[in-house]
């Protein structure tokens, strides 16, 4: 049964029984985001280093926050994430912090500029796990692997199913209402707005609302004010630091959501991450643009 | 000209070592001199012996070789082109190894081969340009060594801009990518890359050192070095080539270390050297003390994040340069 679990899990990401250890009972492997083996060890890692928010949120929800022993400084959900050591940056990490720090896992955000860190953790005799996780699929995925890895699928299939069921409850209570046509502010100088390649623009669909700027095929892209103003959203989603730029910068004036006060604050720890907390981000989200149409 | 004392020597070297080896016991892990020493032999903990001998080790050699590459550099085109204020970034290589690393960058190219050699191929390159520029400038179809320092300042513009206009639109990753390997960094170490600047320090700065002579001449001036037999536009060409080429290979393993290039021959002959052949060794010696320095500092005084070591080597040698600077004048 346990094993059925494991094996269901694993298969799931594409798997080869390549290896034997001394005992000769097969070490299962799974293949990363950098196309590298990670091995699945037959017991659970106890001495993970998190280098990725997402990862960080995802391993303290499926009961695996004691076996964390280093995360980013941006790693702050949830709370108890922040009594763990802070190893510094999660993009071109510290390899010397984080080898010091002895784990027996490292997982950190697939980017190209993670390659080399990735390199010599495995060069060092680390199990290297390295996880792209820009769309709400890869947090299934990322989640699925994380409950292989630490032996408690059925856990990590929990977690996967209720954020699931979430967001289909969250579409389904949108369905038949208008959909308003939404700008996301990321950033201001450059100006930065979520492309279709973002989880960010999947969470605006199941809100129950249309991003104006699905052709940017990227997580996010640069564009100009005039052209916000060209493709006229009915709303502007911003943080709190964006949503103040909006009103005080007379500029955003040619901008007819900004003009009527359509902005809608988004809370930017909850809905800017990939996370365990996608089905909230989803309901909030939706309440914001449809209120009162989801509890 | 004053004859550099023998006891200068000993006193460069004995620096070199002392900091390599603080550089080497120290970092973001604290671990004991008897642990580092373990390590080193290949003993004890295998998380120690990773840290010391795959992190550190290839990080402080690589450091110490930008700096050597980097003094050589400054010191033999101070002197080729009679200018104190002459240093390898201005003539265009940095703005043109910036280029090849940025295309790379941003055509998805991330393998470490693949950016050590678009770098070295840009910095080469805007060298090349620069040296039409300056022939394109003159009277007569030689290059003009006066209008070369220009020349390269306007490559380096352009390729500044060039950098701006690809990173304009570019994801989030290819910009910190780019920008992280235009402050410079040694992180990036490995045995490998140690072993390829290793030896095109020791070819190129070989030649440099071997052609040093013409140097002196040449830093006497271009009339005089024609009344004393000398081709004054071949020899600073080759000067100028070979000094580029030394600065380019040093780029293309750390990017952009800045500063070490302008300071260190002025250090170099603040201990009163002027034939070029010592002066070049001391300045390589001073330039690999000073860029370990740097990086040891870049390592630990904010760790576990990293400060940029160009930053750090502007840092600390800013103020050494003014020092010498009052002492000149």
């Amino acid at each position: 049964m346990f094993f059925g679990r494991v094996i269901v899990a694993v298969s799931l990401v594409a798997v080869g029984l390549l290896g034997c250890d001394k005992s000769s009972v097969p070490t299962r492997f799974l293949r990363d985001d950098f196309g590298d083996s990670v091995a699945i060890p037959r017991s659970a890692p106890s001495r993970i280093v998190s280098l990725n928010p997402a990862t960080t949120e995802m391993l303290f929800t499926i009961g695996a926050g004691s076996r964390v022993i280093g995360r980013t400084k941006y790693d702050l959900y949830p709370d108890s994430a922040r009594l763990v050591p802070e190893l510094g940056d999660g993009l071109r990490p510290n390899v010397e912090a984080v080898l010091g720090a002895r784990p027996d896992l490292v997982i950190l955000y697939a980017s190209q500029d993670n390659r080399p860190a990735a390199r010599r953790f495995r060069a060092a005799g680390v199990n290297t796990l390295a996880i792209k996780n820009d769309h709400i699929a890869d947090f299934r995925r990322t989640v699925s692997i994380l409950g292989a890895i630490l032996h408690d699928s059925a856990r990590a299939q929990t977690v996967i199913d209720s954020v699931t069921r979430t967001l289909a409850r969250v579409q389904n209570a949108t369905r038949g209402s208008q959909r308003p046509r939404v700008f996301w502010h990321i950033w201001d100088a450059p100006l930065i707005t979520v492309g279709s390649g973002s989880f960010m623009d999947e969470l605006i669909n199941i809100a129950g609302a249309t991003n104006v700027y699905t052709d940017i095929t990227g997580p996010s892209g640069p564009i100009t004010l005039e052209d916000v103003a060209r493709r006229d959203p009915d709303f502007i989603l911003a943080g709190p630091v964006g949503d103040s730029t909006i009103r005080a910068d007379p500029r955003w004036r040619i901008v007819r959501a900004a003009r009527s006060g359509k902005v809608l604050v988004v809370d930017t720890l909850l809905v800017a991450r990939p996370s365990v907390r996608l089905g909230e981000a989803a309901i909030s989200l939706a309440n914001q643009l449809h209120p009162g149409i989801i509890r | 000209m004053k004859q550099f004392r023998t006891a200068y020597w000993g006193l460069l070297v004995a620096a070199l070592v002392l900091v390599a080896m603080i550089a080497v016991a120290r970092g973001a892990v604290p671990l004991s001199i008897a642990a580092v020493l373990d390590a080193l032999r290949g003993r004890g903990d295998a998380t120690a012996i990773a840290i010391v001998r795959d992190l550190r080790l290839p990080r402080v050699l690589l450091g110490a070789l930008v700096g050597a590459g980097l003094g050589a550099s400054g010191a033999a085109l101070q002197g080729a082109l009679r200018n104190a204020l002459a240093e390898p970034y201005l003539l265009g290589v940095s703005g043109g190894a910036a280029v090849g690393a940025v295309i790379a960058f941003s055509i998805g190219v991330s393998t470490d081969a693949a950016i050590t050699l678009a770098s070295f191929a840009g910095g080469v390159g805007a060298v090349f340009v620069a040296l039409a520029v300056s022939r394109a400038g003159g009277r007569t179809s030689r290059a003009d060594l006066r209008t070369l320092l220009i020349a390269g300042v306007i490559v380096g513009a352009f390729a500044n801009a060039a950098i701006m206009v690809a990173l304009a639109g570019a994801q989030p990753n290819t910009v910190r990518g780019a920008l992280w390997w235009m402050m410079g960094s040694a992180a990036d170490a490995t045995w490998r890359s140690v072993f390829w600047l290793f030896l095109s320090t020791l070819l190129v700065g070989g030649a440099l050192v071997y052609w040093a002579r013409e140097i002196d001449v040449l830093a006497l001036g271009e009339d005089t070095a024609a009344s004393l037999g000398v081709d004054a536009e071949r020899a600073g060409k080759r000067a100028f080539i070979l000094a580029a080429l030394l600065a380019a290979a040093t780029v293309s393993a750390a990017g952009l270390v800045g500063f070490v290039g302008l300071v260190v021959p002025h250090i170099a002959r603040g201990f009163g050297i002027r034939a070029h052949r010592p002066l070049m060794l001391a300045a390589g010696l001073i330039g690999a003390t000073l860029v370990v320095a740097a990086d040891l500092a870049a390592r630990t005084v904010a760790a576990p994040t990293e400060l940029p070591l160009g930053a750090i080597t502007a840092l600390l040698g800013v103020p050494f340069f003014l020092v010498q600077l009052r002492r000149l004048s």
